[in-house]
Order: structure tokens, then sequence, then C-alpha cells
């Protein structure tokens, strides 16, 4: 391979996956349809014919059986990589993530670890309805003892997935599907693709990323709303209104302080969230700065996300509701005014 | 050049997808350099020889089996 | 495998030992209850569920398994802890939440886990089943022996992971035994009362694997179905639903006054009787059975004052172990 490749968010977790896989016989994929498919985004694309039938299973429709028998395999010493397909679907198995994946370490004192890798879409804008758009990440961020990553682009894909292989915990990797540069998804995001590396290479979790360096207002976003905020930023440069855009990356961890820095230098801030508004990350980013210190800000600070209902089907309803670079921007017009 | 084995029937079109190689970049004969979209279908466009790429057709454009879509010098 | 006379001893040892846990804890559990309940009072908060009328349960199948094997229980897991060998101090002091104990105080009674005899138990119904099929996989993927057991009530065969896990099970033909405790009981839910069919074990034939009940609750006969069991198993005949009939003496939890149970439904004390069957078929002498009641009774005394003596945890240890480092 030549260096300086430009690659989708997709093709990036593969070559983690594959690199880890290679060396480590506790890693397995598990999933439905994975055998033949290779998960959502491809991530386990041509593993079947690779691995084999043992450590790529393809199994029942049982979201409940295959993940818990996850957990079980990762307590026996397995480090299981588990394809959700979309998020929607945990509410048929979110007692083995609440109970069980998430508590286990913690309720036996240290004793026994669950090392398992949850790889979920999230996320909507392509009218598939109020049942396989959700985001939902607040939802499993809410829950002690699971960390949850959201790499925005093809570079944090890679090194998250090697830190989420590598790690000893349960992490559930979130991936927005407009982002993974996927087929069904049409032609990929400009600023999800990056230049990667072809050697394994490590991006920590709980760091932010800043995106784009700006003076007036910084705006957080994590999944497909940082390049929505990336796009609304462009348009603001040319009202010579100059935003930052900082990419979360990470929600547990979260680097509370990183976006705190950010703030402190601008004074305005706008959160923007594909997931529902109440009880959320839009929130949780407000009240952190608000905690170390209010007086940072010179406005109130803004919340652009998804309202609290379900995700509308037809087009002109579920773009109007999702979190776009339009509304960011009047956000932030409004924010300087 | 589309090679006219990239897929099977002669009427489809296709679009590229995404350069997995800025234009101006040193490519080697056989690495991955293009993702091409027919229908629902991700293809793979192979350099077929060692140079430097120079990008002819951005993506989203429709392009045909036998159009040239990069040169390598 | 033969029901030698040094395994039916083993079995009222185990049958013992499990007892005296639990009438210890019961003894305890009662200290700052009385005569105001409150779960969190005294030396012995939260729920307890004992295992009272199951031990034999607990001899018979833990004593056809090897130290190969692993074992995932539910919110009743002391008579299966105890006769697999969890270290009975440790788990004493997990019970009254001290530093000692197995969890570091933090796991209670129903999540009991010994990494040192592949012990876990999970307190949320049927949650074991999963991880034990996993663990069962994990041993084939890592080409060691082993296989998994699953211990759960009769009405957590009505949980929806039953039917996701068991066909799995038999689809991949794992060496898993799901062993259904019918104690006749889910709280007060006669079985009658949730159960479209009278035994689980016959549910079996869905899943393409062995189904078979035990009818009766005595470690000699439970032992030799569970190494039946075992054996296919080991010999990769794939998973069992072992069905076992049993008693559930002390209620769902400590303060349950079983008001619902009819009195034609109370249900026999196993130990008495395999300690009468024991010295009738000459494998002890009654002397010899009080010897190994005394030698529970002391074992357990002793346990539990390691348990009592044992500090309590720093209320800061609480953020500790939330991620492994």
């Amino acid at each position: 391979m030549s260096s300086n490749r430009i690659l989708t968010m997709s093709r990036a977790g593969r070559e983690a996956l594959d690199w880890e896989m290679e060396r480590r016989d506790e890693i397995f994929c598990m999933g439905e349809d994975v055998f033949k498919f290779g998960g959502i985004f491809g991530t386990m694309d041509g593993f079947g014919a690779k691995y084999g039938p043992e450590r790529v299973i393809s199994t029942p429709i049982s979201e409940t059986g295959f993940i818990g028998m996850a957990a079980g395999a990762a307590m026996a010493g397995m480090h299981p990589v588990i394809d959700l397909a979309y998020i929607d679907f945990i509410g048929v198995c979110y007692n083995v993530l609440l109970n069980t994946a998430s508590k286990t370490h913690y309720m036996s004192g240290g004793a026994v670890k669950v090392p398992m890798t949850l790889l979920i879409g999230t996320g909507g804008g392509y009218n598939n309805a109020a049942q396989h758009s959700q985001c939902l990440h607040a939802t499993v961020a809410h829950i002690p003892g699971a960390k949850v990553v959201y790499p925005s682009n093809a570079y944090d894909a890679k090194g998250m997935l090697h830190t989420a292989l590598r790690d000893e915990n349960f992490v559930i990797f979130l991936t927005h599907k407009g982002t993974a540069g996927v087929g069904w998804m049409g032609t990929p995001i400009k600023t999800t693709l990056s230049e990667v590396p072809d050697g394994p290479y490590e991006v920590p979790f709980g760091k932010v990323k800043v995106y784009r360096e700006g003076t007036d207002v910084t705006i957080v976003g994590l999944g497909m709303s940082v390049h929505e905020s990336l796009k609304a930023a462009d348009a603001l440069a040319k009202d010579g209104i100059s935003a930052e855009v900082v990419d979360l990356r990470s929600l547990v961890p979260l680097d509370r302080d990183g976006i705190m820095e950010s703030v402190s230098k601008t004074g305005r801030l706008i959160v923007t969230d594909e997931d529902y508004m109440s009880y959320g990350v839009s929130g949780e980013i407000i009240a952190s700065v608000v905690e170390r210190d209010p007086t940072v800000f010179k406005k109130p600070p803004v919340r652009v996300t998804t309202p609290d209902i379900p995700i509308p089907f037809a087009r002109p309803m579920e773009q109007a509701i999702l979190p776009l670079a339009p509304r960011i921007a009047d956000a932030a017009r409004k924010l300087m005014a | 050049m589309i090679p006219a084995d990239l897929w099977d029937e002669d009427d489809k079109t296709g679009s590229i997808v995404l350069w997995l190689y800025a234009d101006g970049a040193k490519v080697k004969q056989g690495d991955l350099i293009a993702e091409v979209l027919v229908e629902k279908v991700t293809l793979e466009l192979e350099a077929p020889a060692t140079g430097t790429l120079r990008i002819q057709v951005e993506p989203e454009v429709v392009v045909n089996k036998g159009d040239t879509v990069a040169v390598i010098e | 495998m033969t029901l030698t006379p040094e395994l039916r001893r083993g079995f009222l040892e185990k049958m013992a030992l499990s007892r005296a846990f639990d009438d210890a804890m019961i003894a305890l559990y009662w200290e700052g209850k009385v005569p105001i309940f409150a779960f969190g009072a005294g030396p012995l908060p939260g729920e307890l569920h004992c295992s009272n009328g199951a031990e034999p349960i607990g001899a018979g199948v833990c004593g056809a398994l090897s130290a190969d094997d692993m074992i995932t229980a539910d919110h009743r897991p002391h008579h299966v802890a105890v006769c697999r060998g969890v270290d009975l101090d440790r788990m004493s002091a997990e019970l009254l939440g001290k530093k000692a104990g197995l969890s570091q105080g933090k796991g209670g009674h129903m999540h009991i886990y010994d990494p040192a005899v592949n012990f876990a138990s999970s307190g949320i119904i049927a949650e074991g089943m999963a991880p034990a099929a996993g663990m069962a996989l994990a041993r084939r993927l890592q080409k060691k022996p082993g296989v998994a057991v699953t211990f759960l009530g009769e009405g957590a065969a009505n949980q929806g992971a039953f039917h996701e896990v068991m066909n799995m099970v038999g689809l991949w033909k794992l060496p898993v035994i799901t062993v259904v405790q019918d104690n006749e009981w889910g709280v007060s839910t006669a079985k009658s009362e949730s159960t479209a069919i009278e035994r689980n074990s016959d549910r079996a034939a869905g899943y393409g694997m062995a189904g078979e009940y035990v009818d009766s609750n005595d470690p000699d006969d439970i032992y030799e179905a569970a190494a039946r069991a075992v054996k296919r198993a080991r010999d990769g005949l794939g998973g069992t639903i072992l069905e076992l009939k049993t008693a559930r003496l002390a209620g769902h939890f400590m303060g349950d006054q079983q008001g619902y149970i009819p009195e034609q439904m109370k249900q026999a004390d196993p130990i008495p009787l395999y300690r009468a069957k024991l010295i009738r078929d000459g494998v002890i002498t009654e002397a010899q059975a009080d010897a190994i009641q005394a030698a529970a009774t002391e074992r357990m005394a002793k346990a539990m004052q390691f348990a009592k003596d044992a500090p309590y945890p720093d209320a800061s240890e609480a953020f500790d172990h939330v991620f492994a480092a």
C-alpha cells in the first residue's frame, strides 16, 4: 500500500479490527449476518472467508441471547466484537448492557473483567422513520460501567477501535450511519474522510478534538453533528463569525475540561446533538461548563438538537427537526447579535 | 479507465464515490484507489500502474465502462 | 461416574454445610429487623433469598462436575456456591458487606463471583443463561475443556432469554446444562399459574436437545441425571435441560410469610430424609451423621466469625472498580 491513503470510517475501522484479529486469538466477531455481510458498516467485510465461521459467527435474531453470550465469553477470557446494526435495537437486549456487561466488573470487586466491544450504528436523516433513525447515545452513556465512544472521522475510527479492542472494559462503539462512508448512504461526507496510516495506532478515549479553531463561538458536537457544525462554520465565516468546532469523540469518559477550555476562549456555546434534547448530552455539556464557571458565558448557552419527538418519516418533517447546518448557523448568528 | 469487467451489465452506469488518494499522490500498481458505486453495490478500482495519480473525474459524476477517470503518470 | 459411599457421604456434608450457611445467615438477618422490619436494617442488610430445601441440587449437580466446568447461578445462589466450593469465609463476609468479601462488599448475596472455582451469579432472572452459553463458546474457541451449567428457577423458564439461549445452545450443540430448579413457586405464583406445560424439560425437544425431569429432591437421583447430562456434553452431544423437583422452605425471601401456600403443598425437608437414607443404607452411622452435622455447624461458625470480624470497606472505595484499569 502507498502512504497518504484517504479512507472512509468504514474502511479505517475494518483495518483496525483486521490487524487485531490477525494477532489475537481471543478476538472473535458475532452478530446477525456478519459472516456473509460483514456487519452494518463492513467492519468485518471479508472476515468470514479470512477467519472462518468459528471466529466470525452469524447468529440467529436473538440479541438478548448472543450479546449475553458475548458477555459470558468475555468473562471466560475472550474479547468478543459484536455488531448490533442499529441502536434502535438495544431495546431487545438492554438488560445485558444494563445489568451484566456494565456491572460485572464492579459487582465482583474487580475479580471478573468483561472486555467486549459493541459496534452500533446510530442516527437518521435518510427517511427510515422512528424505529430506525434514533441516536440514543445518552441512553447508553447513562449506564455506569460502560465506555461510550463516538468517532466522527476515519482517522479516529481506526485509532479508537484499536483502543477499544485493547481495553479491558465493555466499550460501546457508536458510528453515525451517515458518516461511515458506506454504499447505501450516498457519497461520503468529505470531512469524515482522513488520511489513515497503514499501521496500528491508538486514539485515547476522553479527549475532545478541536476540528476547527475559532474565536467567537464554540460549537460542540458529536458524530454527524460535527459535520453539520463544520458546514455551519463555513457559512458563518462568510458572515465574519469565527466558530470553533469541537468534537466530543467520547461520551464516557467525557472531556469536560476540554469543552471548558474552548468555551473559556469564546464565551459562547452551542451544543449540537442529533439525540433527543431532554435529559441528554446537550444538557450535560452545558451543566459541565456552568459547574466550572458560569461567568464564562457572554450569552446563555444554546442547544440545537432533535426535539423530544419520534423521528418523522417524510423528508420535509425529518429535515426540519434534525440539527442541520442552517439551524446551527442561525443559532450562532442570534448569539452574536 | 473503468475496466469492462468491473460490473456485469453493460447498460448500467456507475459513479465514483471516493478517491482513496488525493490528486497528485504517488500510487503503486494494485493499490485500491477508488470506490465506484453501481446501484447499491460498492466496487473497488485498482491502480493499473505505478506513478502519480491525476484525477480527471470527481465523485458523483456518472461514469460508464471504458471511461477514463484518472491518469497515472 | 458411580454413586460411591464416599460421594454420598460428601453429598450429606455439602448439604449440611449449605444449610448451616443459610441458617446462620437467617439468624443474623433478623438482628435489627424486629419488631420493625426494614430490608436495609441490621448487620445483614438487603434482600435475602435462602436456599433451604434446594441443597440436594447443589450437592448432586456440583458432584458431577470437574474443576474445568463453569457455573452461573441466580438470585438464590447459596446452595450451588457452597457445594461448588466457593470460598466460604469470603462469601460470608460478602453477605455482610465486608471488605474481605469476595467482591469487597460490592456484590452482596445475589452477586457471588469466585473465579477460582468458575462461579458467577446474577440477580436478574434468567440473566445467567446467556453468559453460561458464552463461557462454553469461549472454551470451544480456546480449544479447552469445560461444560457450563446455568441454574435457574422454574419461573425463569418463562423469560425471553430462555428461548433465545436454548435455541442457540441447541443450534450450536454447546456443552451447556440448564438446571431448572422447580420449587413450584415464582414468588407467589405457582408453576401451574405461570407455565403452559407441566415440565419445562419437555421444551428441550423444541431446541433439539435432551431434556430430563427428576421428580425427587434426592442428591443421588440428581447426581445420576446430572452425570448423564455432563457425559452428553463432554461427548459433543450438546446441551440438556435438566429440571429438578425441589423445595423452597424459607420463602421467596426473608420476610415472606408464604400465606399463599396451601396446606397440601407444604414441602418436605430433604436433609433429614437423606440422612435417614444413608443410615438405612449403612453408608454412615447415626453418630457419624451427628458428626457431619457438628462439623458443618462448626465450619460455618468459623466463617461467620471471620465475616463479623472483618472491617467494612471505606466509603471512598465505592468509586473503585467501575472500570478495569
